[in-house]
């Protein structure tokens, strides 16, 4: 049937259109309300983190007492031992001990209160103007603890990364195909598989280093590239695939079979809506009724599932890293913490508190691209 | 629009379930049919089958069938003999569509109602299609009464009423040969309901659709029906044009179901009728409506048969025979 138009109409639909225009715009600006908002409240978030942290590993200004007390012992030792104050009389040589001291605590910045100065380390870590280190050196040979995070900061987001995209797309996969024979063999042994994921992933990499690489040898034990590194492009590439393959396992292993039990489940729940059962009156081809009625829904509980393992797994990045010997942020960090080398733990914290914080934001976007009930800029939708 | 006034049958339709505590008989033998344009009304209390039978026409099967067969005519066709693959894309929403029970969560979510409306008309998915299928989509809002700035809506937007129009619009789209209302406005409030049974009469006298209208609420369903059936534990038990079942029930179980509905007309004392219906779980082999049945008497401890009393006026109970 052609449709006719009166031009009253008509006009009623180009005035529609301009709404839709504006519609748009008015859409576009309440996106930047949010994501400023959004910015806001992370960026508080990560001060609160960043400061709490900056007096936990100054243990609330006693490492203070005890780098004075190291001031005092080393410059004491230093008059003691050096010949140039031996034949001082006592009294002149502790007036130069206490200059000595004065200056060096001085030098330290430890004339101040320790108040103040934190005050002083949230803005130096916020603004990623994080120091020197004390005893770590990058292996360019840098101690701007900047340098040395800089460097470690990609091996850990590749490793990362790529183990984090497989674990969401075999586990989105495994999870719907569970979810169409759901209580089939194959069902029944993952859903009994799920509690292992209660152990953490470097547990499981002590088992594959064990298994594939001191009993069967066909996978390095660790680190990132063979010592030394090829020369060739392509060989390094291959050799740092071969070095990946453990440890994206590992991480894939601890992470899996909870995440592909969860989202089976989901799967399971949103395939008895009364919208699938009208999309298959509605005659759709079951690859369809999938992808727009089933997954489609279910994808807002799935990313809020998987948000909070990327959390976890972030954590369990450290113990990983040290098993693995993986050049990354997370034995870094293990070095530090081993060396007391507070400006570098510090300063990786505050690299960490970043990428949660941007994790957070980045999936606060996705989760309102996926789903319309989530309206950006306050005035949501309701749902039934 | 022209229709042929071929008919719409179903034969000897009998659907079961088996579940953990036996085998549920919620269709047992039903046969009526339907001419072009016509709607049948389905009337029955809560369990009584009527959901189920709707459902079966559709194929619109559980897991947990246990004998599924019959004869579902549709324009002379067979749609028993056709495999599910072919069903599906033959017979499905092209020719036979429904609005569900729950219509009101029946839109999904997250994609846009003019997305889902379009559906069914879309084969390949090519811009030319969507636009000519967005055309159609925007005729039959306008014949259901939704505003057409509806269609680039999500469903969470709109109210219970209007959602149940879209359902019905999308009902519409395919211009099927046969809509089953699965009681397309038992979760509304009666102002919307009216609403909506108006929409529903003026496209059946306007369009010439065929419904099947499943209800349990005689009085608003009365003004829609050309013909009614009465079901009872899965079974058909009384069938003919409405007028005269709504006037004169025949059956002891419809003489109690029209008693206890107010009329506007006449001052009645309302009735009502003891007991339950039985357990569709291994149903007795007597009269299924004995047990509760003012008139009982010898016979009615075997199964009646279908007694035409008169023409077209069908009855299921041994005082007629």
């Amino acid at each position: 049937m052609p449709q006719k138009f009166t031009p009253q109409e008509q006009v009623g639909e180009k005035m529609e259109k301009q709404e839709s225009g504006r519609k748009r715009q008015g859409d576009f600006l309440r996106l930047l309300r949010y994501s400023a908002l959004r910015v806001i409240a992370l960026f508080l978030a990560v001060v609160v983190g960043v400061y709490l942290m900056i007096l936990i590993a100054n243990m609330g200004g006693y490492v203070d007492e005890i780098r004075r007390a190291e001031i005092a012992f080393n410059v004491a030792q230093q008059v003691r031992g050096s010949p140039e104050f031996a034949d001082l009389p006592e009294e002149r040589r502790r007036e130069i001990m206490d200059s000595m001291i004065e200056t060096e605590e001085r030098r330290l910045g430890l004339d101040q209160p320790f108040i103040l100065r934190s005050v002083y380390y949230l803005r130096d870590a916020l603004t990623l103007d994080l120091g020197r280190s004390e005893n770590l050196t990058s292996d360019a040979g840098s101690r701007q603890v900047r340098h040395i995070i800089l460097e470690r900061l990609p091996p850990t987001l590749f490793l990362f990364l790529t183990a984090q995209i497989i674990t969401f797309f075999a586990g989105l996969f495994i999870a719907l195909t569970l979810s169409r024979q759901y209580g089939s063999k194959l069902d029944k042994i993952m859903v009994a598989l799920a509690p292992t994921s209660a152990a953490p992933s470097w547990f499981y990499g002590i088992f594959l280093i064990l298994i594939f690489a001191a009993l069967l040898g066909v996978l390095p034990f660790g680190r990132m590239v063979a010592a030394p590194p090829p020369d060739d492009t392509l060989q390094y590439a291959l050799s740092v695939i071969r070095h990946l393959i453990l440890p994206v396992a590992a991480i894939v292993l601890g992470a899996l079979f909870l995440s592909v039990y969860q989202w089976r489940t989901y799967f399971l729940i949103y395939s008895m809506e009364d919208y699938v059962e009208m999309a298959k009156a509605k005659g759709l081809s079951g690859r369809k009724i999938e992808r727009r009625y089933i997954l489609r829904p279910t994808l807002p509980p799935i990313i809020t599932s998987f948000m909070l393992g990327i959390i976890t797994v972030w954590m369990g990045q450290i113990v990983l890293e040290t098993v693995f010997n993986w050049p990354g942020l997370g034995r870094l960090l293990f070095q530090a913490i081993g060396l007391y080398d507070t400006p570098v733990i510090i300063g990786i914290i505050v690299i960490f508190a970043y990428l949660l914080a941007l994790t957070v934001f980045v999936l606060d976007f996705i989760y309102a691209m996926v789903d319309p009930r989530v309206k950006v800029g306050g005035e949501g939708g309701q749902s039934t | 629009m022209t229709r042929n006034n071929e008919q719409f049958r179903v034969e000897n339709l009998y659907l079961s379930f088996s579940t953990k505590r036996g085998i549920v008989q919620a269709v047992e033998n039903v046969s009526f049919s339907l001419p072009r344009g016509k709607t049948m009304v389905l009337v029955g209390e809560s369990g009584c089958g009527k959901t189920s039978l709707g459902r079966a026409i559709l194929r619109l099967l559980p897991r947990n069938v246990k004998e599924y067969r019959g004869n579902v005519f549709l324009n002379g066709q067979d749609l028993m003999q056709l495999s599910n693959e072919k069903f599906r894309r033959e017979v499905r929403w092209k020719k036979a569509a429904m609005v569900p029970q729950a219509a009101m969560n029946s839109l999904n979510p997250v994609i846009k109602v003019s997305e889902q409306v379009i559906e069914p008309l879309l084969r390949r998915e090519t811009k030319r299609e969507k636009a000519g299928a967005m055309k159609r989509a925007e005729e039959v809002f306008k014949l259901v009464g939704v505003p057409l700035d509806f269609l680039e809506r999500y469903p969470f937007e709109l109210s219970g009423g209007m959602r149940q129009r879209v359902i019905l619009a999308m009902a519409l789209i395919t211009n099927p040969d046969i809509v089953v209302l699965d009681e397309p406005t038992s979760a509304l409030d009666l102002l919307t309901q009216a609403n909506i049974m108006n929409v529903l009469k003026r496209i059946k006298q306007e369009e010439g659709y065929t419904f099947i209208l499943i209800t349990h609420d005689i009085a608003t369903s009365s003004e829609l029906a050309d013909l009614a059936g009465i079901m009872y534990a899965g079974q058909l038990v009384e069938f003919s044009e409405a007028y005269d079942l709504f006037r004169e029930p025949l059956h002891p179980y419809s003489q109690k179901l029209m008693a206890s509905v107010p009329s506007l007309k006449e001052e009645k004392k309302l009735e009502y009728l003891p007991g339950q219906p039985p357990s569709l779980l291994e149903p007795p082999r007597t009269c299924r409506f004995a047990e509760r049945c003012p008139e009982r008497f010898e016979r009615c401890d075997e199964e009646p048969p279908m007694v035409e009393v008169k023409e077209g006026h069908q009855v299921k109970c041994w005082l007629y025979k």
